[in-house]
């Protein structure tokens, strides 16, 4: 007797027929993504291309102007129960006068004091984003690299399914920015993770990348077709020269030069 | 060892309620014991320190919630144009009829300005449309105080206006404690059980939305609460300033930025301070009272200005 095949499980965000934008105007339409249990998806597109507004959505802050989504095959939770589907990490958030413990017990979107094992979840996710030497200290008084940590340590410290993280790496020195892509491998698998992002070099590193242009997705797929020269040429209006690593590594992105955008698709 | 947010909450409570038992004792005919129960202790002083009290605690946590919906520390009770919308009504209360507290009318007015700030800066919610509208209304509704006052024609509206435009206790019956009490009892009972999603909605209306907070329907009711809290302490005791502010602030540096442990404790420093400055007000100058307003800007100020020069360092 042959066992059943096991059925695949749900994604953890499904998009349908998606248009999505600001006051009526829509921004990017036709999108089309299922992001699957612990998968990481990078969002890739120049400035105004719709990737925070497409994470809004995403994370249903800003209702779809058509089409449907779908967290884990179903509705977004309320309440408390919306942290364990989705955590989000928003761009530029102001520092809070709230310490790093607080902050990401914040995180777990409870209404009343923690409780043990609640304040267990917090040190573990304090660790993972190598916080817990700063527990107590005011986020104010973080550098740029601990504060982002901290901001994720916030998105994930629910443990949800799928993470929003609205360009995890900007403004980051290299030592800050390793730290951020040291945190997210060790996340990788146990959570999926949908990451806007213009840092090619993370891109490179998720399992699919969403390429926006000319208010659709463009291209979407696996980094080695995606992120070749033609596309992102097209896509950002930069000449790119890509340099892959023949030990494996990450691949190397060079600008070259700007160069003229291809024609809008006509909205 | 820095002390847990609960013991400075009970350090709280017993400063707060030495204040009250010195106040009671303090007047202009010397020491009464509050448990020798005399008329002059038992019906006069004793009201008036507690109301003093409750008006306190009444104006910190509406600072407290005000602050937090507004994402700005400088927001105080009366930001939405509540102190022109309650000065407005009293004198026009006084003016037109001088036999009538001017409580009600101060509430009733404090409300209306409040409801008027609302509408105008309709649509999504945006702090700065708020308090900018909240200036304007403000500083338009005291102007029509200031033409009452210049063209009415009895000498006496000046006098009962002024006492009343910087804040003053009178003397209360104690049914005038029940209204307040009721309110700051359950205002701090119910915001402090919201602590938590005041902490989130203090970090920007997104992220409050993305972990679980109903953002529109709690900051309604906040800026409700806030209101009728403010309206209350108006009509009990005119306009006390500076308490909204500082007691918040105060507040924050004892027990931190959390809800939790910070409306207990706004609560409580906002009653202390009043009953402090009322007590001051009653005895600098005895037999004469200075407004209880007037001592808490000056008593306020500089300690204000003292911690914010700690602070810096």
């Amino acid at each position: 007797m042959t066992a059943a095949p096991r059925p695949a499980p749900r994604p953890a965000l499904e998009a349908t027929g998606l248009a999505v934008g600001r006051r009526g105007a829509a921004v990017l339409s036709g999108v089309e993504l299922a992001v699957r249990p612990g998968e990481r998806i990078a969002l890739v597109g120049a400035n105004g291309s719709g990737k925070t507004t497409l994470l809004r959505a995403l994370a249903g802050l800003e209702p779809p102007l058509a089409g449907a989504l779908r967290w884990s095959g179903g509705a977004l939770p309320h309440g408390g129960d919306r942290v364990r589907a989705v955590g989000v990490l928003f761009q530029g958030e102001p520092a809070s006068r709230f310490t790093v413990r607080e902050l990401v017990t914040l995180g777990l979107g409870l209404d009343a004091p923690p409780s043990p094992g609640e304040r267990r979840r917090v040190d573990d996710a304090l660790a993972l984003a190598e916080l817990a030497a700063l527990a107590g200290r005011r986020c104010a008084s973080l550098s740029g690299g601990e504060a982002q940590r901290a901001l994720i340590a916030r998105a994930v410290v629910a443990s949800p399914r799928l993470v929003l993280l609205d360009e995890p790496t900007n403004h980051l020195d290299p030592a800050g920015r390793a730290m951020i892509e040291a945190l997210l491998d060790r996340l990788r698998g146990a959570i999926a993770a949908v990451i806007a992002t213009h840092d090619l070099a993370l891109a490179a590193g998720c399992d699919r990348v969403a390429l926006l242009h000319a208010g659709r997705i463009a291209a979407l797929g696996p980094p080695a077709r995606v992120l070749a020269p033609a596309l992102l040429g097209d896509a950002l209006g930069v000449e790119v020269r890509r340099l892959d690593d023949p030990d494996g590594g990450p691949p190397l992105f060079r600008v070259i030069a700007p160069r003229p955008r291809a024609p809008e698709a006509a909205a | 060892m820095t002390p847990r947010p609960g013991a400075i909450l009970a350090g709280c409570a017993v400063g707060c309620a030495a204040v009250a038992v010195i106040a009671i004792c303090l007047g202009s005919t010397g020491w009464r014991s509050p448990w020798a129960w005399t008329a002059m202790v038992g019906e006069l002083r004793a009201p008036r320190v507690l109301l003093g009290g409750l008006v306190g605690a009444s104006l910190a946590v509406a600072g407290c919630v005000m602050q937090a919906v507004l994402h700005n520390e400088l927001a105080d009770p009366y930001v939405l144009g509540i102190s022109g919308g309650a000065s407005a009504a009293a004198v026009a209360s006084l003016a037109l009829f001088p036999g009538l507290a001017p409580g009600p009318a101060a509430a009733a007015g404090a409300t209306g300005a409040a409801l008027m700030v609302r509408g105008l800066a309709r649509g999504p919610h945006d702090p700065t449309r708020l308090l900018l509208a909240g200036v304007a209304v403000g500083s338009i509704l005291a102007s029509a105080t200031g033409a009452i006052l210049v063209l009415a024609p009895a000498s006496q509206l000046l006098r009962s206006s002024t006492s009343w435009l910087f804040g003053g206790l009178g003397t209360p019956p104690w049914s005038a404690l029940i209204a307040p009490a009721i309110a700051v009892g359950l205002a701090v009972a119910w915001l402090t059980a919201q602590a938590t999603r005041i902490d989130r909605l203090t970090l920007g209306a997104d992220v409050a939305a993305a972990l679980g907070v109903a953002v529109a329907p709690l900051r309604r009711r906040l800026l409700i609460g806030a209101v009728v809290l403010t309206a209350l302490a108006v009509a009990a005791a005119g306009l006390v300033g500076f308490v909204g502010l500082i007691a918040p602030h105060a507040a924050r540096r004892l027990v931190g930025d959390g809800h939790r442990p910070l409306i207990g404790a706004a609560a409580l420093l906002g009653a202390l301070l009043v009953m402090a400055a009322d007590a001051v007000a009653r005895t600098a100058f005895a037999p004469r009272e200075l407004p209880v307003g007037l001592v808490t800007a000056s008593l306020g100020g500089p300690i204000f200005l003292w911690q914010l020069q700690r602070g810096a360092r």
